[in-house]
C-alpha cells in the first residue's frame, strides 16, 4: 500500500539520468583501475632485476679522465650519498679483475687467443637463472655471462653483412674455452664456458667470489674503487632520480630511466582518468539526491500525513532507500559488466605481446567499494531528508 | 491567542484538567478560539504552548502513542486522494493489524455504498471522504479518540450513522472520546462539555 502511494512520487526521467552518468562514471573507475593494475607490472617487469629497479650506474669520460682515470670511480662519499636518498634501496659496486686474464680456443688445428677482463657483481642482480653459476676453488671452472647484445651484434650485424652463419644461444652455451689467469709471477688455467647472457648488465661477468678469489690469488694493484655501481631502486618512477642523475652527471642506461618515466606518464594519466571519473559519479551523486530533495519537498504533505497516522519516518523511507539502493546495486553491476567485457577487449589484444593474468579483482573491488559507499551515503541522506521534513 | 481571547476557558489557563479513559467530552468553541490547537497539543502534534499535557504514557514514542494509544480524526481528514477508501483505512490499519480486512470492509459499508469504498478517494465528494476518515480513526487500539468537528459535512443521518459507528467502538474499547465543536452536538452522550 505505502509502495503504491509511493511510487507515483518518483519521477521515471530524473532516475534515468542518475542511472544513466553513474553508469557511466563507474565504468570508467573500474576500468582505470584494472588497467592501471594490469599494465604497471608489464612496465614494471621491464627494469626489474628480480626484486626492484635497478640501474646501471657510471660516470661521464671526459676529454680530462682519459688519462686521469680517478675522476671515473666512485668514492665512498659518493656511494654513502647514494645510500642516503629515499629512492634508493641498496647500492652495489662492480667488482673488477685485477689480474690479467688471456682466453684460449682450440680451432680447427689453431688455437685463437684474446685478452679478458671480468667484474662481478652480487648474484641477486644478475638475471641469468643457470646450475652452473657459481666458483668451487676445488674445482678449475669458470662459468661466464656475457652481455646478449654481444651476440645481437654478431647475429644481426657482422655476420649479416659478411654473409656468416648466425648463431644461437645454445651453441655459444655448449662451446668450451680455457682461460689462463696470470700475475703475481704465476700462472694457472681453468675451463670455462658461457653460461648465459645478460640483458641488464653490460659487462663480461664471473661470479664475485671468483673475482675476490682471483684478486687475491693473482692481483697485482690493489684497486677496490668501483667504476659502475648497481643502484636497486624502491620507486623507480620517483620524477627525483633524472634531476639527481642530472645534478651529479651520472650516467644511466637511458632505456631503463625511460620506463621508469614511462611508468610515472602512465600513473599520472591514470589518475587523472580516475579523477575525471569521480567528478561524474560525483555528479550523478549529487543529482539524484537534488532529485530526491525535490521529490521529498513536492510530497511534503504526504509524508506528514503519513508521520500523522503513525508511520515512522524510517518507514517512509524504506522505500526511497530500497529503490534507490536497487538501482544503484544493478547499475554498478551494469557498469562491472561493461568493464569486463572492454577489459576482455584490450587484454585480447594484450595477450599476444604479454602474459595478463585473468584476475580481475580491481574491478570486483571496485564495485563493491562504490556499492556500499553509495548505498550507505543514500540511506543517512533518505532518512536524514524525510525525519527533517515530518517533524518540523 | 492573547490572554483576553481564553480568559474565559474550560481548559487554557487553568491549572489543571482532567479527561477520564472511558468519558466522553465536548469541547465547544467560536472558529479560531483554538480547538484544533488543543487536539494537536494532546495528539503532540504541537508543542507551542506553555504548560504540560501529561498522557500517563511514560517510555512510548510519539508514534508508539498514535498507533496503539491516540486516534483521531483531523478536520483536514489527511486522507491519501490517489488511494481508494478502502486502502485508506487499510493503510492505517496495516501499522497494528488491529482489524481484519472484512471488519474494515463491513465498517465502510456501515457509512459508505460498495462502490465507492472502491473509488479513488480524490472522486468521493466532502462527506464521503469525512466518513472515511472516521472508519480509519477507530481502526487501532486507543485509550481516547479526539475528533476534530467530525460532523462538519455531514448531513444529520449520516451524522448518526457515524457516530453510532464511534460509539460501538469506544465502548469496545473502553475508551475515552474527545469530540471539539462550533455549536453542541447532541449524537453522543457527553459527560461533560467544557467551552475554550
Amino acid at each position: 500500500m505505502l509502495s503504491k502511494l509511493q511510487k507515483k512520487t518518483l519521477i521515471p526521467t530524473q532516475v534515468a539520468g542518475y542511472a544513466a552518468t553513474l553508469l557511466v562514471g563507474a565504468a570508467i573507475v573500474m576500468l582505470a583501475c584494472q588497467l592501471y593494475a594490469d599494465i604497471r607490472p608489464l612496465l614494471t617487469q621491464q627494469t626489474d632485476i628480480f626484486r626492484g629497479h635497478s640501474v646501471t650506474l657510471s660516470k661521464n669520460v671526459g676529454v680530462m679522465q682519459t688519462v686521469n682515470k680517478k675522476g671515473i670511480y666512485f668514492t665512498d662519499k659518493e656511494v654513502e650519498e647514494l645510500e642516503r636518498q629515499p629512492w634508493v634501496e641498496h647500492v652495489a659496486r662492480f667488482a673488477s679483475s685485477a689480474f690479467h686474464a688471456k682466453a684460449s680456443i682450440a680451432f680447427g688445428g689453431q688455437g685463437i687467443y684474446t685478452d679478458l677482463f671480468f667484474e662481478g657483481v652480487p648474484d641477486r642482480y644478475v638475471d641469468v637463472q643457470s646450475e652452473a653459476w657459481r666458483w668451487d676453488s676445488t674445482e678449475s671452472f669458470i662459468p661466464v655471462i656475457i652481455p646478449e647484445d654481444y651476440l645481437n651484434l654478431y647475429n644481426f650485424g657482422f655476420a649479416e653483412s659478411q654473409s656468416l652463419p648466425v648463431i644461437a644461444k645454445g651453441t655459444v652455451e655448449q662451446v668450451q674455452f680455457a682461460v689462463t689467469l696470470s700475475g703475481r709471477g704465476k700462472s694457472r688455467t681453468f675451463r670455462s664456458r658461457i653460461v648465459g647472457f645478460s640483458g641488464k648488465i653490460n659487462t663480461i661477468l664471473a661470479p664475485e667470489d671468483f673475482i675476490g678469489w682471483a684478486n687475491r690469488e693473482f692481483g697485482e694493484a690493489e684497486n677496490s674503487a668501483a667504476s659502475r655501481l648497481l643502484v636497486e631502486l624502491g620507486d623507480a618512477s620517483d620524477e627525483r632520480i633524472p634531476r639527481f642523475m642530472e645534478e651529479h652527471r651520472y650516467n644511466v642506461k637511458q632505456d631503463e630511466l625511460e620506463n621508469s618515466k614511462m611508468v610515472f606518464f602512465f600513473r599520472v594519466a591514470m589518475v587523472f582518468l580516475i579523477a575525471v571519473a569521480m567528478i561524474i559519479i560525483v555528479l550523478s551523486v549529487a543529482f539524484i539526491i537534488m532529485s530526491l530533495n525535490v521529490i521529498v519537498q513536492k510530497n511534503r504533505d504526504l509524508y506528514r500525513n503519513l508521520y500523522a497516522i503513525g508511520y515512522s519516518p524510517r518507514q517512509i523511507a524504506r522505500f526511497y532507500r530500497r529503490t534507490v539502493g536497487i538501482i544503484t546495486v544493478a547499475d554498478l553491476a551494469v557498469a562491472m559488466a561493461v568493464a569486463m567485457v572492454l577489459r576482455s577487449w584490450y587484454v585480447g589484444r594484450l595477450a599476444t605481446m604479454f602474459a595478463i593474468e585473468w584476475s580481475a579483482w580491481p574491478i570486483a573491488a571496485t564495485t563493491a567499494i562504490l556499492a556500499v559507499a553509495l548505498v550507505a551515503a543514500y540511506d543517512r541522506i533518505v532518512l536524514h531528508t524525510i525525519r527533517k521534513t515530518v517533524e518540523n | 491567542m492573547s490572554e483576553s481571547e481564553v480568559s474565559g476557558s474550560d481548559i487554557y489557563l487553568q491549572p489543571f484538567v482532567r479527561f477520564e479513559r472511558g468519558r466522553r467530552y465536548m469541547v465547544c468553541a467560536r472558529s479560531g478560539h483554538g480547538k484544533t490547537s488543543l487536539l494537536n497539543f494532546i495528539y503532540g502534534s504541537s508543542t507551542s504552548f506553555d504548560g504540560a499535557v501529561d498522557l500517563h504514557t511514560e517510555g512510548f514514542d510519539i508514534l508508539e502513542l498514535r498507533r496503539r494509544h491516540l486516534g483521531c480524526l483531523f478536520q483536514d481528514l489527511r486522507l491519501f486522494p490517489e488511494l481508494t477508501a478502502m486502502e485508506n483505512v487499510l493503510i492505517k490499519n496495516a501499522l497494528t493489524g488491529f482489524k481484519g480486512e472484512a471488519e474494515v470492509e463491513r465498517m465502510l459499508d456501515r457509512v459508505l455504498s460498495p462502490e465507492k469504498k472502491r473509488q479513488p478517494v480524490a472522486t468521493l465528494s466532502l462527506g464521503q471522504r469525512q466518513r472515511v476518515a472516521a472508519v480509519r480513526a477507530l481502526c487501532q487500539p486507543m485509550e481516547f479518540l479526539l475528533m476534530d468537528e467530525p460532523f462538519s459535512h455531514l448531513d444529520r443521518n449520516s451524522a448518526r450513522e457515524v457516530a453510532t459507528l464511534v460509539d460501538e467502538e469506544l465502548t469496545a474499547q473502553g475508551a475515552g472520546l474527545i469530540v471539539t465543536a462550533l455549536d453542541p452536538i447532541d449524537l453522543f452522550s457527553f459527560d461533560q462539555t467544557l467551552n475554550l
